[in-house]
């Protein structure tokens, strides 16, 4: 039943090439982004299909617990994913080249009635940016720039029928049975068809903003609701750069730690106060700047999960430094999330809890310090060992059942995101948890 | 009562009714005319049809041109810009679209369906000038023998949008607009200077190297 892992490139240079501060797309998405193999063609537009749907499978076959998922996805193989899955993927995508201006026009009519050159003041018809479903259009209205998203037609229809497309190859040959797999398949079906609904994005950001508003350093768009729709979205167009253009400005330690801090914190209060969470922090959804001795500014908020409590907790307590010192509260804490089961035989038990504590103590390291370099190239050697180790073991590679809830596959990935921001400023963080005053 | 209110009143007699009337007579005595004078302006229902369907051509048309950014565009979005008007149109008069050219079709028109020829030879003159503007700008190659053959082309994939329109079944028709972006885009690629015509540039040249 095992399908044999045929050849793909995983030679050091392909991994570190994809961890290259050149290469960055911008407003792609973060998981093809890291998976983006050092040969790879380049892609001008995101492929938001392609990239869930490889992050599902190396969630669903790699999922021996949340926090080696976090390991394993920044090492970020391919292989990882059987060469079937990946085909199979490949004929369900949906590909998608700029929007022509005529078809950017009729976008409009649909929705206000109107053509954008009615709607605005100016409207640029050549999209500046590709967004990950859409694009956006440069345009001015009473004096402020506006960024203006438009969708894609057809998206939304084709992610039900993409996933089911794809579910019988899951089922057949991961050999799952349809009730293990439907809650993870559910999961990632429901935050993609979420993400097509720009009116919801738009509520989401004013609020985000809103409750956000006292964390230091961070700047949030306005959002212009009688311009905006199920399909089309307005908001001020921020200013900043993304992350790759910015790097290149060659910005100080000081300021590259301040917007470092401004990102945790950011984080911080979202996981533990909001409980919702901006899930999809790629380049393509930061812009950076100078301004105040460094300010982000948050674009795009598609994917925003709301983290149950009782996930929020479990998360939680595993990255507590209590919890590694004690391996039998480790092992308490595991059971109660899924992830290790009563009905594991001892070896398999032994194995899971030996990985998980590797993979808690590096990945967890960060949270249990007070302050935490991101720029320490030691630390992401250690990731990228760890992510080796992992896919080399044999016996880890023959568990291909999910674990744990199905609500870790957008927590690792926020976090796995916000990981690689940092490192890729260099910043050096307080990471402590300390409440903000309101 | 003149032929554009009666054109009116056949399209709203189809779409409420679904079906074409019983009888011309039925029809005109609805109308409070004479058959006699229904056959001043129309000789059947089916000439109705083909004069409704080069109305819609026409009307897209205008309406297209009509947007200031049109002036501005290149040959392959005046062709979008139609399509998409078109489809506007279209929507209103779905039950029209349906009934003439036949949901049932399932594959490509085997002999495009009579109700179409009018509105398609005044599309032919369309796109002609659309390519003609385009060998001017440098949008579209000059193929002296391959280019006569390009007027066909288009109108296959007229026919091909028609079909899919009339067979969508998704949310305001949205993937009949993906199937015309998607449609023009390639084809206007194909007639565009491309990696054909670079490498019999290519060839020609050496060729000639000899001499």
């Amino acid at each position: 039943m095992d399908q044999p892992l045929e050849s793909l490139p995983t030679s050091k240079v392909a991994r570190a090439a994809r961890f290259a501060k050149t290469g960055f797309k911008v407003g792609a998405n973060y998981v093809q982004h890291y998976a983006k193999r050092a040969v790879g063609a380049d892609s001008t537009t995101a492929d938001l299909h392609q990239a869930n749907a490889e992050e599902l499978y190396g969630a669903l076959s790699e999922m021996k617990g949340s926090v080696l998922k976090v390991a394993q996805m920044l090492a970020m193989e391919k292989n990882i994913l059987p060469p079937a899955y990946a085909e199979q993927f490949r004929q369900a995508q949906y590909q998608t080249p700029p929007l022509s201006g005529p078809l950017v026009v009729k976008a409009f009519r649909d929705a206000f009635g109107r053509s954008p050159g009615e709607l605005f003041d100016e409207f640029d018809p050549v999209a500046r940016q590709a967004a990950s479903i859409g694009q956006v259009h440069w345009a001015q209205l009473d004096g402020q720039a506006l960024a203006v998203k438009v969708q894609y037609p057809g998206v939304a229809a084709s992610i039900r029928s993409d996933i089911a497309l794809v579910k019988p190859v899951a089922l057949r040959v991961l050999g799952l049975k349809e009730e293990t797999l439907r809650p993870y398949l559910a999961e990632v079906e429901a935050r993609l068809v979420e993400e097509t609904d720009y009116a919801l994005e738009l509520r989401r950001g004013q609020e985000v903003a809103e409750k956000c508003a006292h964390l230091p350093h961070l700047q949030f768009a306005r959002y212009y609701p009688a311009r905006s729709s199920a399909r089309v979205l307005t908001m001020d167009w921020l200013p900043g750069q993304h992350l790759k253009e910015f790097m290149a400005t060659e910005p100080s330690q000081e300021i590259r730690n301040q917007l470092g801090q401004a990102l945790w914190d950011f984080y911080q209060f979202q996981l533990r106060e909001l409980r919702q969470l901006h899930a999809d922090p790629h380049p393509g959804n930061f812009l950076f700047s100078p301004e105040g001795g460094g300010t982000v500014g948050v674009l795009d908020f598609g994917c925003v999960k709301d983290v149950p409590a009782t996930e929020q907790q479990q998360f939680l307590a595993l990255l507590a430094p209590e919890t590694l010192a004690d391996p039998a509260r480790l092992e308490t804490l595991l059971a109660e999330a899924g992830v290790l089961r009563p009905t594991d035989a001892p070896t398999l038990r032994a194995l899971y809890l030996r990985t998980l504590r590797q993979s808690l103590e590096l990945i967890g390291r960060p949270f249990r310090e007070a302050t935490f370099d991101f720029g320490d190239p030691t630390y992401l050697q250690s990731l990228y060992a760890l992510g080796d180790n992992l896919l080399q073991d044999d016996e880890l590679r023959q568990q291909r059942e999910p674990r744990g809830s199905a609500h870790f596959v957008y927590l690792n990935r926020t976090y796995v995101g916000l990981f690689s921001l940092l490192t890729d400023l260099g910043a050096v963080v307080r990471t402590e948890w300390r409440q903000v005053a309101v | 009562m003149d032929s554009i209110a009666l054109k009116a009143a056949y399209l709203d007699f189809l779409r409420r009714h679904g079906h074409a009337p019983k009888t011309v007579f039925a029809f005109a005595d609805a109308q409070g005319i004479s058959e006699a004078e229904f056959y001043q302006h129309f000789a059947s229902f089916a000439v109705l049809d083909r004069e409704s369907w080069a109305d819609f051509g026409r009307q897209a048309r205008e309406k297209a041109a009509a947007e200031p950014v049109y002036q501005g565009y290149g040959s392959r979005e005046k062709l979008l810009a139609f399509y998409y008007t078109l489809l506007e149109i279209l929507k209103q008069n779905r039950s029209f679209a349906i009934l003439t050219l036949g949901r049932s079709q399932r594959r490509q028109f085997a002999i495009v369906p009579t109700v179409l020829r009018l509105f398609e030879r005044e599309f032919d003159h369309f796109v002609e000038e659309l390519l003609r503007d385009g060998r001017v700008s440098g949008e579209v190659a000059s193929r002296p023998i391959l280019q006569e053959a390009y007027g066909r082309i288009f109108r296959r994939q007229l026919q091909f949008i028609l079909l899919f329109f009339v067979r969508d079944e998704s949310a305001n028709f949205e993937r009949t607009d993906a199937a015309v972006e998607k449609a023009v885009t390639l084809s206007f690629d194909l007639v565009g200077r491309n990696t054909l015509d670079s490498a019999l540039d290519f060839g020609r040249f050496l060729l000639h190297k000899r001499m």
